[in-house]
């Protein structure tokens, strides 16, 4: 292996930029912003040359020792292979941008160093998950993450509702990390390793050495993907994960911290067995149809694009599930590149129109910002999944999974959520982009200054050719133990036609279905036509199926109730009991005593001589 | 002289020249504590940084013979037991001390009060003979209940001095009892702990006696470390205490019973620890899940930092109940944490308490806003307490689930329950109400900890918090062979058998 330091030097840059711009820097806006990008491009620019001096079919580790107590030995290690390579620059790339980009959006924000040092321990901790050799390691960064996606989302900590969302997503998270952990737990208790590729290793020789266990090891293990990556029943914080600046939504809450627990799967791939893999498609599958239903009626711009992300995990998840780890990793790349450039274009709307978000105040930007107008375009296209954008291949590679795997229900529900996608995301192009001028922010929007519109810009350059650069071929030669699909430039082009032609077609047809219907409700839309012809269906839709009322009504209600009665016993039973036990037996002895103590000569006198008496007959007994 | 003698015995020194210094001489009073207690600090960090892991026997180890006839002499030595608590302890005591700001009646008593504690307690973990670890501990527990009572803050505290100074009385009480039995059953006729076991290696107690006094050991030194259900004067006390006390309390000094525990009981009577630590295993979930609960209840922030803090003996409980080697290090390692821990949100709550006059979560409110520094070390304290990575009690917790995994898994799952949910939830939810959302108009002239002598007592238990929870291997290299030992003594037939396997190759192919 060439260049050993740069690994290192990668993920740990991020952290120390994070902790000098908290120590030292926080006074000064540029220098933060300086530190903050300049870890995350040399970050990328050191990934790139590790990746060219060692070649894509590469695989290494290395390790120190973090803690050793007994047969507990958990290592602080970096495992190098294509997987966690592909992340690197994903993540390092698609951030940079961000990073970038946040330059402009929190150009005027008071906290803007302590945005570049959250953003910073994001960055570090989302490389950690990546890079980790062993499950504590990344448990570790899991936690790290998920902390700062906390701090990110209380970004604006005055506003109630960056707070309470804040805390639900925190809340909800930990949820998840309890069964992962206990997942973590149950492995090493039949495994005795934390190490990925002993894990590897020992199930490759014995298959049946998880036993009984080996379902319940991998859905609890799952259910770390659930929280973090949101899935349902999980998903409620993601959505109001958006009451944190745009860049963050960007970031974390749709091109990498979400995906992490995709990552995940796809790096303990060798854990799952079919009982497992089949439970964790169909969550996926509801997830994705769920989401997409939502999507539909949402009208907050953020929104909208939050429940597509949602959705789009439940494809990637599902794509675990069908045993297409490939397919599972191509679309979460992809996916960063336009999901991040989607976000990235709505922060640029929503600065434009002075922290407006509602799309039913927008209309007709179209011509006001023409480069924002373009790159959304170029990302709801690749979102859609329309050939030759990047979506297509990815989402087509899932199908096309689904087909092989025989799973005719996963596939229909794929198709029907490539449809609903179409028509939601291009419902949100027609309403913000063309139409009418439906507010008077919207008359006077104008296009984004430079540093964001560029990082717009190489975004929609990877949503239009990121299907056919080779990514699959990437993964699938970590995955399957061929070496990647070599096709030529031209023919990757069109390979999923040849491959599944099934699939491609029948995406694309409904694709097309869902962009007319989007084009004939809403090209000239004021309002939404939508309720009226759906009617109680509309209103489940706009209220995300009352997921948040149900769980506030059964869990957030349950805990409570049981800490009040807890409380009640604790203050009355355990405290009064107790101490009333001891002072009152202490009162009563003394009011006891009491009586004794008369004053009275005589009683003193006679008590003398009863005591006397008892002494003599003990004595002479 | 060992160096253990100075770390203890300058806050004691600087304490009885306390008493002859005019109590209006303000500055100077606060400046022998302050320079007491960095002293004592600064020679315990040069101490852990001198101790050697693994070695043989004890280090720094000093003796003089005192009272022949019963076997009492002063006997001072550390081992990986005791070491981090030291450390943590001298540590804390020193921020104790620069917190002590906040007084402003009877100053000289007080310092005076908080050598004595500060003192007392590092040379009750410091001693190796019964006597003096008993006689320390008194020593530092008694100015407590009259700090709280004299110094205390809110309505109630006459009736958390009640509460505290019974529960604490009987629990001391309790603990001595089983010592002075354990001292007449041994038949050592020695005070001294080293001795003792070295005397039950040979010739151990009965298992009748052992099932008499260990009870008393158990729930004496669990009274003091506030063992579910003997729990509650913790959050009052803590709640009514001046938060030098609280610091110094239940950083401190709620570390001595388990530390009792874990150098007294377990490896004199392995027989009785075995049978009991399969009931503390149940009762430690008292402590994580129903106290756990029961702080997602309070209004008041000290009342949920005590409830938090009471919580988390819990773990410490289960890493001692699981036996083994990985447990009690776990167990070990939370002492220390929690220490640091402890300190550092009873310093910031009594930081908030001092500007703003009231801890009742209802009124506070947006405090990030204008207490930048304070706030941002509370968030992170919080984030502590509720097991973030990073800082030195994950790694203490995850260390204890793993080792009472194969012990007690179900008792684990719901452990893991109370702390990464329950402990998330009453976390975030005080950050949310205390240091975000909109700031109410009457804090908005709060002033921030701005300068750094200030700052220096947060940032020294900040950074401490994170140098072990980054860098575990400083502490948990230390403590673990001596808790192998422990716990080859507490597991007379296991370590027997694995004894034997190592002896005998063949029998080693189950792997």
């Amino acid at each position: 292996m060439q260049h050993e330091l740069f690994p290192w030097l990668i993920l740990f840059l991020p952290l120390l930029a994070a902790a000098a711009i908290t120590l030292f820097t926080l006074r000064s806006r540029a220098l933060s912003a300086f530190l903050s990008i300049g870890a995350i491009v040399t970050g990328f620019i050191l990934s790139v040359i590790f990746i060219n001096a060692n070649g894509w079919h590469f695989s290494a580790e290395i390790s120190r020792t973090w803690l050793s107590i007994g047969s507990l030995q958990i290592d602080w290690g970096l495992k190098l292979d294509a997987l966690s390579m592909m992340m690197l620059l994903v993540v390092t790339g698609v951030g940079g941008a961000i990073h970038v980009y946040s330059v402009g959006y929190m150009h005027e924000d008071s906290g803007f160093a302590r945005f570049f040092a959250c953003l910073s321990l994001f960055t570090f901790s989302m490389l950690g998950i990546v890079l980790a050799n062993n499950f504590i390691e990344l448990f570790i960064c899991w936690e790290l993450v998920g902390v700062s996606s906390y701090l990110l989302i209380g970004f604006w900590f005055e506003r109630p509702s960056a707070g309470d969302a804040a805390k639900k997503a925190f809340i909800v998270n930990r949820l998840g990390d309890f069964g992962f952990l206990l997942g973590i737990l149950t492995v090493w208790g039949l495994l005795g390793t934390l190490n990925f590729s002993d894990l590897h290793g020992q199930l490759t020789a014995n298959p049946a050495a998880l036993g009984l266990s080996a379902t319940v090891a991998g859905l609890l293990v799952f259910c770390g993907a659930v929280g973090k990556s949101a899935q349902f029943p999980l998903h409620v914080w993601l959505p109001d994960a958006m009451e944190g600046p745009t860049p963050v939504s960007a970031l974390i809450h749709a091109a990498t911290m979400v995906a992490a627990g995709v990552y995940m799967l796809c790096r303990i791939f060798f854990l799952l067995n079919p009982e497992a893999l089949h439970v964790i498609a169909y969550i996926g599958g509801f997830t994705s149809l769920l989401a997409a239903l939502i999507a539909v009626q949402q009208d907050d711009i953020k929104r909208i694009i939050a429940y597509s992300t949602l959705s789009q995990l439940g494809y990637m998840v599902m794509a675990v599930g069908l045993s297409g780890p490939t397919a599972a990793m191509f679309h979460l790349t992809t996916h960063a590149f336009f999901k991040a450039l989607l976000f990235l274009s709505a922060g640029s709307v929503i600065i434009a129109l002075h922290h407006e978000q509602n799309i039913w105040k927008m209309g007709k930007l179209r011509y006001k910002m023409p480069i924002t107008f373009w790159t959304f375009l170029v990302g709801a296209l690749a979102l859609s999944g329309v050939w030759p954008f990047a979506g297509f291949y990815s989402k087509d590679s899932i199908l096309a999974q689904a087909l092989a795997q025989h799973d005719y229900i996963l596939f229909a529900d794929g198709a029907l959520v490539a449809g609903l996608t179409t028509f939601y995301i291009f419902r949100l192009f027609f309403v913000v982009f063309l139409g009418k001028e439906k507010s008077d922010g919207a008359s006077h929007a104008h296009e984004s200054p430079a540093v964001m519109t560029l990082p717009l810009v190489v975004l929609a350059v990877f949503s239009l050719i990121g299907g056919f650069i080779g990514i699959e071929g990437v993964y699938s030669g970590m995955f399957v133990g061929e070496s990647g699909i070599s096709t030529g430039f031209a023919a990757a082009i069109f390979e999923p036609f040849i491959h599944s032609p099934l699939a491609a077609s029948l995406g694309l047809c409904l694709v097309a279905i869902g962009f007319f219907a989007a084009l004939s409700l809403y090209a000239k839309a004021d309002k939404d036509p939508l309720p009226e012809k759906l009617g109680g269906l509309a209103t489940a839709m706009k209220n995300k199926f009352y997921f948040d009322e149900f769980y506030e009504a059964v869990f957030v209600r349950a805990h409570d109730f049981i800490a009040a009665v807890m409380n009640w016993i604790d203050r009355w039973l355990v405290e009064g009991f107790c101490i009333g036990l001891i002072r009152g037996g202490t009162d009563l002895t003394g009011r006891a005593l009491r009586l004794v103590q008369t004053g009275n000569l005589q009683t003193y006198a006679f008590f003398f001589v009863l005591g006397v008496a008892v002494v003599l007959w003990l004595v002479l007994k | 002289m060992s160096i253990l003698t100075y770390i203890f015995g300058w806050p004691l020194v600087a304490a009885l020249a306390l008493v002859f210094v005019p109590g209006n001489y303000r500055v100077v009073v606060r400046a022998v504590a302050v320079l007491a207690t960095l002293i004592s600090a600064a020679l315990a960090v040069k101490m852990f940084c001198q101790f050697v892991p693994g070695a043989n026997g004890y280090q720094f180890e000093q003796q003089i013979p005192w009272v022949d006839s019963l076997g009492i002499s002063y006997h001072v030595g550390v081992d990986g037991l005791n070491v981090g608590l030291i450390l943590m302890g001298a540590i804390v005591a020193f921020a104790a001390a620069c917190c002590s700001w906040e007084i402003q009646t009877r100053e000289k008593e007080f310092y005076i009060l908080l050598l004595l504690m500060s003192g007392g307690i590092l040379g009750a973990f410091a001693s190796l003979d019964l006597f003096f670890f008993y006689f320390l501990h008194e020593l530092a527990l008694v100015p407590t209940f009259i700090m709280i009572g004299v110094w205390g803050r809110g309505e109630r505290r006459n009736y958390a001095t009640f509460q505290i100074t019974i529960y604490l009385s009987i629990g001391a009480l309790l603990a001595l009892i089983g010592l002075i039995a354990l001292y007449l059953q041994s038949g050592a006729n020695t005070f001294d702990i080293p001795a003792l076991i070295e005397h039950a290696k040979t010739n151990p107690m009965t298992v009748h006696a052992q099932n008499f006094i260990f009870p008393l050991l158990l729930f004496g030194f669990g009274i003091l470390v506030s063992l579910w259900p003997f729990h509650s004067w913790a959050p009052l006390g803590y709640g009514s205490a001046p938060s030098p006390t609280a610091m110094i309390h239940a950083g401190i000094l709620k570390k001595f019973g388990l530390y009792g525990l874990i150098r007294i009981a377990l490896p004199l009577m392995p027989q009785a620890a075995h049978h009991w630590m399969n009931f503390v295993a149940w009762l430690c979930l008292g402590n994580i899940l129903y106290v756990g609960w029961v702080a997602m209840r309070q209004r008041d922030l000290n009342l949920l930092i005590g409830n938090s803090s009471v919580a988390h003996m819990g773990f410490i409980f289960l890493g001692i109940a699981s036996l083994n080697l990985i447990g009690v290090t776990g167990a070990v390692f939370i002492m220390v944490a929690h220490g640091f821990l402890a300190a550092l949100t009873f310093a910031l709550s009594g930081y908030i308490y001092q500007k703003t006059g009231t801890l009742q979560m209802s009124e506070l409110g947006g405090l990030c806003r204008k207490l930048r520094f304070i706030g941002t070390a509370l968030l992170m304290a919080a984030m502590a307490g509720c097991g973030l990575p990073g800082f030195a009690n994950f790694v203490g917790e995850v260390t204890v689930f793993f080792g009472a995994w194969k012990e007690f898994p179900v008792v684990v799952v719901l452990a893991v329950w109370g702390g990464l949910v329950i402990g998330g939830i009453y976390m975030t939810r005080a950050v949310r109400t205390i240091l975000h959302g909109p700031l109410p108009a009457k804090f908005s002239n709060l002033a921030d900890a701005t300068n750094s002598w200030r700052r220096l007592p947060y940032a020294l238990l900040l950074a401490a918090l994170f140098v072990f929870g980054c860098f575990p291997r400083l502490l948990t290299s230390q403590i673990e062979p001596d808790a192998g030992k422990i716990v080859s003594m507490a597991n007379p037939l296991p370590s027997m058998t694995a004894l034997s396997e190592a002896q005998n190759p063949k029998s080693d192919t189950r792997n």
